[in-house]
């Protein structure tokens, strides 16, 4: 009995699931391509100087680094991953 | 033959090529590990790179692939009688459609997600990606073109349709109002939208409502048939209206911020087409009505052509769609959780859009129970106008004819044909801006402005809808597709070259694609140039004839340039595997 029930319940994850990736993953997907790009906005503002774009006097940068320090290494993929057209699909 | 048939036999091709074909090259050759980290895991960035759950996933993939191709192509391509329609949906599929979309994901996943373009510029040549580029252009606005004909030409000037397209986009534009700015809860939002946008669309069948377009087109009964007036070339007013409507609603997608337009709108609409094949399908079991005088096969030659190659390019979604391929890798590839989600999500989504096709191949074949009830109904010309009659048709079996009168089955299934075609040409415009930016923008510093770049996009897309025949662009698009299917054929038979795995499963599909579209374009530009060129009588013929002659020709031109240099990189990875194999 209890088998069932738990066969049914992923039964309607797993409609829930296939609803949500219909409906609104596209939406939550956009959504954070925006946050994403705010973020990298701000790291390229508070932390320029490690690309050489010194915008912020060192002073500040420094002061906001632990902030930013757990956002580094994804800004670092995303910034230095190759695009091209394809990319703008999906 | 009868409509429940035609589903099991459909259900029999997912039931062996999914449960069968599919799962013995999936274990036997790809081999997937669950336990290999995916690039969604080893690159995750929180926006590109991001695992998502199996399910979601296979969501995302069947929305992202299923559009209005697969309602399109088996309408127009029963032409030539039912059977080699539905023999192309369903083995089309088992054959080359699912192992594309399939491969194309583990291609992606394994090869650290990177996109169609830069595998194509690596297994290839350079300038494949290239080519892979000026196919998707041309791809584009063959979309916009064609499906532009229909919705302005055949969908937009019923006089039941209008209200009801604006109320929904007006319920788009609440929903993302109510989501991002008053911050409600997404099911108070989808009740809310969804059932003013059911109103709106329930409006616009009322007499009143219809007689106020009706002014606006100009409408006349003139022999007992209901025309619009000419205003320029062969375009009528509510043509020219539709056609301007359409345009405009691809503007502000382009150049409005992607929350405010394109995402809720596109939402909203997901609700009223679900709703739309849910009650669909329900009529089609309650009548389970049969094909009638409906011929197996018409003839060879067609009004779009000889039925090889022109069947296999004019359908496309259903069977198989290189579209499905930049899809799989740009985006389904780079979530994927477990390689082992590969099958399921992209040859589970590609066997449930042949499923998706072959009950829009009902919609032409058996609602109208006889092949004059289909050409009554609008025949190849007017496919959208066929799709709304007949899904009106399963839709009135359990009764909604009888709640909401008799028009509204037809205008609900043309609404929901308009936001179909709609919700796609605006993010067409969207990437053909950014394309002719990218492509343009170092010579021509005005196109990448935003504006200049969706109006230039809207200018080539008018020219098409009022120009040319509607039957001749839906060729050469079915083309450009199809040699986007044959470039990702070959791309995945070198990659697994490269691999020294079996590639025999996507070689001859390769083959078959590359040839049979070669062919389909020879003949659409050798049609074009050779026959109804010399028959044009004014220059409205003679430039639509010139363009679909020499797309289709520059068509020709890259396909060969890429068959030279696939044979090369073939060659190039045989002589490595040889060389291997000898150390």
């Amino acid at each position: 009995m209890a088998e069932e029930k738990e066969e049914k319940g992923s039964f309607w994850d797993a409609f829930k699931g296939v609803l949500y990736g219909m409906a609104g993953h596209d939406m939550t997907r956009f959504a954070l391509k925006t946050r994403g790009s705010m973020e990298h906005l701000f790291i390229l503002i508070t932390m320029g100087d490690l690309l050489g774009v010194p915008i912020l006097p060192p002073y500040y940068s420094l002061r906001l680094l632990p902030y930013v320090v757990p956002q580094i290494s994804t800004w670092k993929r995303r910034m230095l991953r190759e695009r091209d057209l394809t990319d703008a699909l999906a | 033959m009868n409509a429940i048939l035609v589903l099991i036999l459909a259900a029999l091709a997912l039931i062996v090529g999914y449960g069968w074909y599919a799962r013995r090259i999936d274990r036997n050759i790809i081999q997937p590990d669950p336990k290999k980290a995916t690039p969604a895991k080893m690159y995750m960035d929180g926006v590109d790179f991001i695992p998502a759950n199996r399910n979601v996933l296979f969501g995302y993939q069947f929305k992202s692939i299923a559009a209005l191709g697969p309602i399109l192509g088996p309408i127009i391509a029963v032409q030539w009688g039912w059977l080699p329609a539905l023999l192309w949906i369903l083995l089309g599929t088992f054959f080359i459609g699912w192992v594309q979309d399939y491969s194309s994901i583990i291609m992606g996943v394994r090869e650290e997600g990177q996109t169609f373009g830069a595998l194509s510029y690596r297994f290839i040549s350079p300038r494949a990606r290239g080519i892979l580029l000026a196919f998707l252009y041309v791809y584009l606005l063959m979309i916009m073109g064609a499906f532009g004909i229909q919705v302005g030409f055949n969908l937009l000037t019923n006089p039941a349709v209008p209200l009801g397209v604006i109320i929904v986009t007006l319920a788009g534009l609440l929903a993302g109002q109510m989501t991002y700015k008053w911050k409600q809860d997404i099911i108070l939002t989808t009740v809310v939208t969804v059932v003013v946008a059911l109103i709106g669309i329930w409006l616009g069948t009322l007499p009143a409502v219809k007689n106020i377009f009706g002014a606006i087109y100009g409408l006349q009964v003139v022999e007992g048939k209901t025309i619009s007036p000419t205003l320029f070339l062969q375009v009528t007013r509510a043509g020219f209206i539709g056609s301007l409507l359409v345009a405009i609603f691809c503007y502000l997608g382009a150049v409005l911020p992607i929350w405010r337009w394109a995402q809720p709108i596109n939402y909203v609409a997901f609700w009223i087409v679900l709703l739309g094949v849910l009650g669909g399908i329900l009529g089609l079991l309650i009548g389970h009505p049969g094909m009638g005088d409906f011929p197996a096969v018409t003839s060879f030659m067609a009004a779009a052509g000889p039925l090889w190659p022109m069947l296999f390019v004019t359908i496309a979604c259903g069977a198989i769609s290189g579209w499905h391929s930049l899809v799989g890798t740009s985006g389904t590839a780079r979530q994927l959780e477990k390689e082992t989600d590969a099958l399921p999500v992209g040859g589970g989504a590609m066997f449930l859009e042949m499923i998706f096709a072959t009950i829009a191949f009902l919609t032409a074949t058996v609602a109208f129970g006889s092949f004059k009830g289909y050409q009554d109904a609008g025949g190849p010309a007017a496919p959208a106008a066929v799709f709304s009659k007949g899904l009106s048709a399963f839709l009135n079996q359990w009764g909604l004819d009888r709640v909401f009168g008799q028009g509204f089955g037809t205008a609900y299934g043309a609404v929901f044909l308009t936001l179909m075609a709609l919700t796609i040409m605006h993010l067409c415009v969207r990437f053909m801006r950014v394309a002719s930016a990218e492509a343009l923008g170092d010579r021509f510093p005005a196109l990448r402005n935003v504006h200049v770049g969706s109006i230039v996009a809207l200018v080539l897309t008018l020219f098409l809808i009022w120009i040319v025949p509607f039957l001749q662009i839906w060729g050469v698009f079915g083309a450009a597709n199809q040699l986007m299917a044959s470039l990702a054929l070959l791309l995945i038979t070198l990659w697994l070259m490269s691999r020294a795995k079996n590639y025999q499963w996507t070689f001859w599909p390769f083959v078959f694609m590359l040839v049979t579209t070669v062919g389909a374009l020879l003949w659409s530009a050798y049609s074009a140039l050779f026959v109804k060129l010399p028959k044009a009588t004014n220059w409205q013929g003679i430039v639509a004839q010139v363009t679909i002659g020499v797309l289709a020709l520059l068509l020709v031109v890259l396909a060969v340039i890429l068959v030279v240099d696939g044979v090369g990189a073939m060659r190039r990875y045989r002589m490595e595997v040889a060389k291997a194999a000898s150390q």
